[in-house]
């Protein structure tokens, strides 16, 4: 059979139109996942021992398995212990819980390099920990992370298409039915490629504006 | 908790992990080599083949891996290519693989001194041999470190071929669970066993940096020369 670019370009709107659902649930993840890293990592400065010991359990735990095997955790294995979840609901807590992980790692990284000079010198001008960090240290943690987080942004975008095996109807879902419904899933799914292809630079892109912003903004 | 689901059904589980070793690690080999030719082509002299390998990478990097699976296993057939679920995942994960590699590897070449690659080409190396014996022993320094994530990030990817009916862990797991309604043991049984295998694959490139650097420490010490310009822990990275 013929590659038919007719077809694939006639399949993309239907996929745009999925594009809502992977992007509603991108974008809740990501702030979930920053919500939580941000949290993971303040509680992580208080250096209660076991505590500490537990998120590093957890980070390690996210690093070394796959998205998928996580999503099927939250899908089918959360129901047996008695919390059942609908698939979209299941699918950005999976994907919150792995991402959150790694944006814990971004926020370390990025928290090792404020120089520890401003924090000497706010907490003597009698800040308290709370004015640290919401006003000294977190500002800066999420400017000098921004591209890291840009690029986790991308990959949970890539992840979504994973949801499709938990019923998420999202652009590869969609893509999915159509290809089987049409006898062309070859045109379908590079339609579905392109449609992420697309998102990701878009993201990329607005990333890229958003460091230029914050440069001028501190002046550099 | 229900042990019993796992320790009864080990052997499901133990071809699940085998299939994902030989599936990840034949993506790992082959999406290397595929990656060094293609960051060789990012730094060739004719811009449409430049042009083309930077395409390659950057579509690669942005699509979801299970896109270019379902290209490769539900699409090509109806271009007239049959692939077997077991060959067509491990050329998707080997192309996936190599667009991440490719980019260490083109950093990690760029990343060896420009003057001892000029020396080199000045005193009569060819092409080859300069790469051979000035770049490639150098580039594993800076490679290294990067090459750990993508090659854990395969090993994890190769978790999808599952949907593929490809017969690794999680398409194991997946059976198992259906045999026997115990998700909740079967899946953490499974993840497990993905991060016992990717810690020790982690733990194997620590060991390798551990010794590039000190094998490179044992030539500095050996050379007079250098011994005599070099600062002795350059060779050693915080």
């Amino acid at each position: 059979m013929e590659f038919s670019f007719e077809f694939m370009f006639s399949t993309i709107p239907a996929l745009l139109s999925a594009a809502g659902v992977t992007i509603r649930v991108a974008a809740i993840a990501i702030c979930l996942s920053i919500t939580v890293g941000t949290l993971l990592t303040v509680i992580r400065a208080l250096k209660i021992r076991p505590v500490n010991m537990a998120i590093e359990l957890y980070i390690s735990f996210i690093r070394g398995t796959p998205l998928l095997v996580q999503i099927f955790l939250a899908f089918y294995a959360l129901p047996a212990i008695g919390i059942k979840l609908g698939p979209v609901t299941a699918g950005v807590l999976a994907i919150t819980a792995n991402n959150a992980a790694f944006m814990t790692e971004i926020f370390r990284g990025a928290l090792a390099s404020i120089p520890p000079g401003q924090i000497e010198a706010s907490a003597s001008l009698g800040l308290k920990s709370r004015a640290i960090w919401l006003k000294v240290i977190l500002p800066q943690l999420y400017m000098r992370s921004l591209p890291a987080i840009i690029n986790e942004c991308t990959i949970v975008v890539k992840g979504t298409a994973l949801l499709a095996v938990i019923t998420v109807v999202e652009v590869f879902r969609t893509a999915q039915q159509i290809g089987s419904s049409s006898f062309r899933p070859f045109e379908t799914f590079v339609a579905a490629g392109l449609v992420f292809l697309a998102m990701s630079l878009v993201i990329s892109q607005f990333g890229l504006w958003l460091e230029r912003r914050f440069a001028l903004r501190r002046g550099v | 908790m229900d042990y019993t689901v796992v320790t009864n059904n080990w052997p499901l589980f133990a071809k699940g992990i085998w299939m994902t070793i030989q599936v990840s690690l034949a993506a790992i080999v082959l999406g290397f080599c595929i990656a060094f030719c293609i960051a060789l082509i990012r730094t060739s002299r004719f811009r449409v083949l430049r042009i083309a390998a930077s395409v390659y990478v950057e579509v690669l990097r942005n699509i979801p891996f299970v896109i270019l699976l379902f290209i490769f296993f539900y699409g090509l057939p109806f271009a007239g290519i049959r692939l077997p679920g077991q060959v067509a995942g491990t050329i998707a994960l080997s192309m996936f693989a190599s667009a991440y590699y490719g980019e260490i590897i083109r950093g990690a070449m760029a990343a060896v001194p420009r003057g001892q690659v000029e020396a080199a080409r000045a005193m009569g190396f060819t092409f080859s041999q300069t790469l051979r014996d000035v770049i490639i022993p150098q580039m594993w320094k800076f490679a290294l470190p990067p090459m750990a994530g993508t090659t854990t990030m395969t090993v994890k990817e190769s978790s999808i071929l599952s949907t593929i009916t490809v017969a690794e862990l999680t398409y194991q797991g997946l059976i198992v669970q259906g045999m026997t309604f115990a998700p909740f043991e079967v899946f953490f049984a499974v993840a497990g066993l993905y991060w016992i295998y990717t810690a020790f694959l982690s733990h194997l490139f620590k060991r390798a940096e551990k010794h590039l650097g000190s094998s490179e420490l044992a030539a500095v010490y050996r050379s007079p020369i250098a011994r005599k310009y070099l600062t002795l822990d350059a060779g050693r990275r915080a």
